[in-house]
């Protein structure tokens, strides 16, 4: 999966293939940058109801009922069976490909009580503690 | 020009929310931090020095200031105060922020007469892309004795504004700092960078060589910096180190004639830390004419 990639029309969602070809000139479509996905053009738009979810998530109590009844309180945001599995299965990659920023996946990885290096280690398909031996200080702060 | 404001130097250093943390929780002198935190010793003593009349601070929101129902390339903060954002987990313990309305007016008046259409925000919560080096550039009790001027630049969602763009707002700044018709000393904060990635299979990413590299391009050759893409920057930097466009602004404020009195680079775990102070001569009466657009 790349910046490149053309459509992915998920589930429950519909497809807009005039949007799907704007393109930015900042950005060369031809050297994807790998493990790398940007809100480019049609994902932030698809993204955006997933991106309110987890914006929401800034208030305590939306925190707190994620926490206690998860399938309630994505049913009562309203969330697609497809954007619900993405939070059930925490598959971080797939939300940003979905076209959720960088920012409300951490958003929600926290929510779920997920710590940054953990979600970005999942990420990368490692345990967090293959991921802290990469680092140059090994210990959390 | 018949103005008297005038800019004294650029500042510039990492945002991470994680500094702020460990400045809070005292663990600034640990083995992990104190290389950065040595760092910004020299910037402590440059503004309490220099006494700048007002910071003009160059940083992005993290969805914690807007949301992206309406998200601004560029924004300014024009209000008297800027209150503390609430990022989710309780505000961050700092007392709200001084502006200067005065002056951020005449500045959004000057940016828009030179067509630059910055969003102008009477309420403009500053998050920890701006609280971060505020706080450790202004000890407890020196908080905060100097007025901010927010700018916010969008690093989120794209479209994104241009390596370019950036260095020019900083250019449309400076004429409209000289335009101003008060003394006032003017100093830049750019803030974040440098190499990161916080998403995908590439988290993690860093560049310890662009880092460096980074830091010696924005002093003697900016230009360069400012011909780079997106994609040039996030191949080389990380996808989230594009955001080093911010200090872009920074320097575009800046003359060629500046001294560099300080860099520092430190890269403990996710980010390359870095910081920087770039001096005008004689208090910023010393430079040469800017180079025509």
């Amino acid at each position: 999966m790349s910046n490149t990639e053309a459509s992915f029309p998920p589930p429950g969602t519909p497809d807009a293939p005039e949007i799907l070809e704007i393109r930015s000139k900042q950005v060369d479509y031809s050297r994807p940058l790998p493990g790398t996905y940007l809100t480019t053009g049609v994902r932030a738009a698809r993204g955006y109801r997933f991106s309110k979810f987890c914006m929401s998530l800034m208030d305590v109590a939306k925190r707190e009922a994620l926490k206690a009844d998860p399938e309630k309180a994505m049913a009562e945001a309203g969330l697609s069976d497809y954007e619900k599995q993405l939070i059930r299965d925490k598959d971080w990659n797939g939300m940003l490909r979905y076209g959720t920023s960088t920012f409300m996946v951490l958003k929600l990885s926290n929510a779920l009580g997920v710590g940054q290096n953990r979600t970005g280690a999942a990420m990368r398909g490692q345990t967090y503690e293959e991921f802290m031996a990469t680092r140059n200080v090994k210990e959390a702060s | 020009m018949a103005g008297k404001g005038r800019i004294i130097g650029g500042l510039a250093s990492s945002h991470a929310p994680s500094i702020a943390v460990a400045l809070n929780t005292g663990k600034d002198q640990t083995a992990q931090w104190k290389p950065l935190f040595d760092g910004y010793q020299p910037m402590i003593k440059w503004l309490e020095e220099k006494k700048p009349d007002v910071i003009v601070l160059i940083a992005n929101d993290h969805a914690n200031t807007f949301f992206f129902d309406k998200y601004p390339c560029f924004a300014l903060g024009v209000a008297p105060v800027h209150e503390i954002a609430d990022e989710g987990w309780g505000r961050w313990p700092f007392e709200p922020v001084p502006g200067h309305p005065e002056f951020a007016w005449q500045l959004a008046h000057s940016l828009v007469d030179d067509e630059f259409d910055i969003a102008v925000c009477q309420e403009m919560p500053l998050d920890h892309g701006f609280l971060t080096p505020l706080a450790c550039t202004f000890p407890p009790e020196r908080r905060w004795q100097v007025p901010v001027v927010p700018i916010v630049v969008n690093v989120l969602q794209p479209p994104i504004p241009t390596a370019r763009r950036c260095f020019k707002l900083g250019q449309a700044i400076r004429r409209a700092v000289e335009a101003y018709p008060k003394d006032l000393r003017v100093a830049m904060f750019g803030t974040g960078g440098l190499s990161h990635q916080l998403s995908g299979e590439r988290y993690g990413y860093n560049n310890n060589e662009w880092d460096h590299q980074f830091l010696q391009l924005i002093e003697k050759d900016p230009e360069r910096v400012a011909r780079m893409s997106h994609q040039e920057l996030m191949e080389i930097g990380g996808a989230d180190g594009v955001e080093v466009i911010m200090w872009l602004v920074m320097r575009g404020a800046l003359s060629n004639d500046i001294t560099c009195r300080h860099r520092n680079y430190y890269h403990p775990m996710v980010t390359g830390f870095g910081q920087m102070i770039l001096e005008e001569p004689n208090d910023g009466l010393g430079a040469r004419a800017m180079a025509a657009e």
